[in-house]
């Protein structure tokens, strides 16, 4: 199987503890089904993220920097 | 990192407590005021406590300025922002004047495509990327060809049908055999593995001879003769069978600031997955114009990018790169927002819609409103589309804002 994680349009997906996760909902006010979605097949997950988990995708941004958005993993 | 004891003067050794109030005290977001510090931080001790304040001000302005405002309708922006250009586009389909002859769908009917999400493109492409050597040697490069570009009997050699004997004859030409299978030092092999292949698959005996191959149906019947001719065409031999040219181009690219000369594989058809597991294939820079082989193959983020990317070329090969990417990356988003490719219309995003007049408003009103009557449905009116059709003020921008008038008569006045 080839590591889709080298593919250039692949930007870095990590799983998020739970202490990150609450300041990303405090900071955005919301909860974390409000989140994008990401499904628990995804060929990017991580192998240890499970459906319930909430994924740091770090895109270079075309606008920024860096951006940082959040995926919840669902079903 | 926690925001809530999130202490920049611990943080960084030149941060002291008058710096941290001014910059506390802007609207930046957290990560912003961290460039801040950072920025300041690296100064040294060489930024003053007024300078600190004039740099959280100047970033906090800038910030402010860029920002969307609440209750800005960013998608009808969007949308204007597409459609507009979208009106002097191309109606037809060119091809890629410079890249291979290969042709592509443009203009609007590309641009439909993509955001109808369409499940196969009209004209499927793939560019493949070599590595190392493979990049570098053009022979090795025709390797990787062969591994990809479908091949089928007819470009091997000539089929005859042998009516009184009952049996189908291929004359395989050897130069073709030579060039396609450049791994194998001798025809033979060759030939005696296409002959396997046709056993396997026809379920037929070959004989070879020489370059010659032939066999027939196991009881001589002229109908069972035909159908094998038919079946033997649609063996693929090698390579992928959703492909059916492969262009080899030499490019100049930019790698790590230096120009390199490579050679480049452009395909028509698509088969990304099969593509990226080839020796040879480089397959961190292979991309295909199909968003959902993508979102299989590298995942919803990857599908995301794509679409941004083949959005944005699509407008620039028209001309109407000026349209401003932040349009297209707020469609992209809303359609991989739930974890798979939607598409924008009433099968996707719109006939998603909570609001059953929003939903009728868009297309098949009949339809809509009828189901929503046998389901009794509710319509809160939270939206823009319903608010419109009743007459009412529409929540956006100054639409969303009330204004009260204060019942103090102690002589102050609201302003």
């Amino acid at each position: 199987m080839v590591d889709v994680s080298q593919h250039e349009l692949v930007p870095e997906h990590t799983v998020l503890d739970d202490d990150e996760l609450e300041d990303v909902l405090e900071e955005y006010n919301i909860k974390k089904t409000d989140l994008p979605k990401i499904k628990r097949l995804d060929s990017a997950l991580p192998d240890d993220a499970d459906v319930g988990d909430v994924i740091k995708v770090v895109r270079d941004s075309r606008t920024t920097d860096r951006a940082m958005v959040y995926r919840l993993v669902v079903e | 990192m926690s925001t809530t004891d999130y202490n920049p003067i611990e943080k960084f050794e030149h941060v002291d407590d008058d710096i941290a109030a001014v910059v506390e005290d802007t609207e930046l977001p957290r990560r912003l005021k961290t460039n801040v510090y950072e920025t300041i931080d690296e100064r040294d001790g060489a930024v003053t406590i007024e300078q600190a304040d004039d740099i959280a001000k100047a970033v906090e302005s800038k910030y402010l300025e860029t920002r969307v405002d609440p209750l800005d309708p960013v998608g009808t922006v969007s949308a204007q922002s597409i459609g507009e250009p979208g009106t002097q586009m191309t109606m037809n389909t060119f091809h890629y004047a410079g890249v291979a002859e290969i042709d592509v769908t443009q203009g609007l009917p590309r641009l439909i495509e993509l955001v109808d999400a369409r499940k196969e493109p009209d004209t499927p492409m793939m560019t493949v990327h070599l590595e190392d050597e493979y990049a570098e040697n053009r022979e090795k490069a025709h390797e990787v060809v062969w591994q990809i570009e479908r091949t089928r009997i007819l470009q091997l050699g000539d089929i005859s049908t042998n009516v009184a004997d009952m049996l189908v004859e291929i004359d395989l030409n050897e130069d073709t055999l030579r060039e396609r299978w450049p791994t194998y030092d001798d025809v033979v092999d060759v030939a005696d593995e296409i002959a396997a292949t046709i056993d396997n698959k026809l379920g037929v005996q070959t004989r070879r001879n020489g370059p010659v191959i032939e066999f027939g149906p196991e009881e001589p019947s002229y109908r069972d003769l035909l159908q094998l001719v038919e079946d033997l065409r649609e063996i693929v031999f090698k390579g992928l069978e959703d492909v059916s040219r492969v262009v080899i181009r030499k490019e100049e690219l930019e790698r790590d600031g230096e120009t390199v000369e490579e050679f480049v594989l452009y395909t028509e058809g698509s088969s990304l997955g099969d593509v990226l597991e080839i020796e040879g294939v480089d397959a961190s820079r292979t991309t295909c114009n199909n968003i959902h082989e993508i979102h299989r193959q590298l995942g919803i983020e990857a599908a995301r990018n794509a679409i941004i990317d083949e959005t944005m070329n699509t407008l620039e090969e028209q001309g109407l790169d000026d349209v401003n990417i932040r349009h297209l990356m707020l469609v992209a988003d809303i359609m991989t927002n739930r974890g798979e490719i939607e598409s924008i219309g009433r099968h996707g995003i719109s006939g998603s819609k909570e609001s059953v007049l929003a939903r009728a408003a868009f297309e098949v009103t009949v339809n809509h409103l009828l189901d929503a009557a046998i389901h009794g449905e509710v319509d809160d009116l939270d939206g823009v589309t319903e608010n419109v059709i009743v007459g009412k003020p529409i929540k956006l921008g100054t639409g969303d804002v009330d204004l009260r008038m204060g019942a103090d008569t102690s002589g102050e006045q609201a302003d």
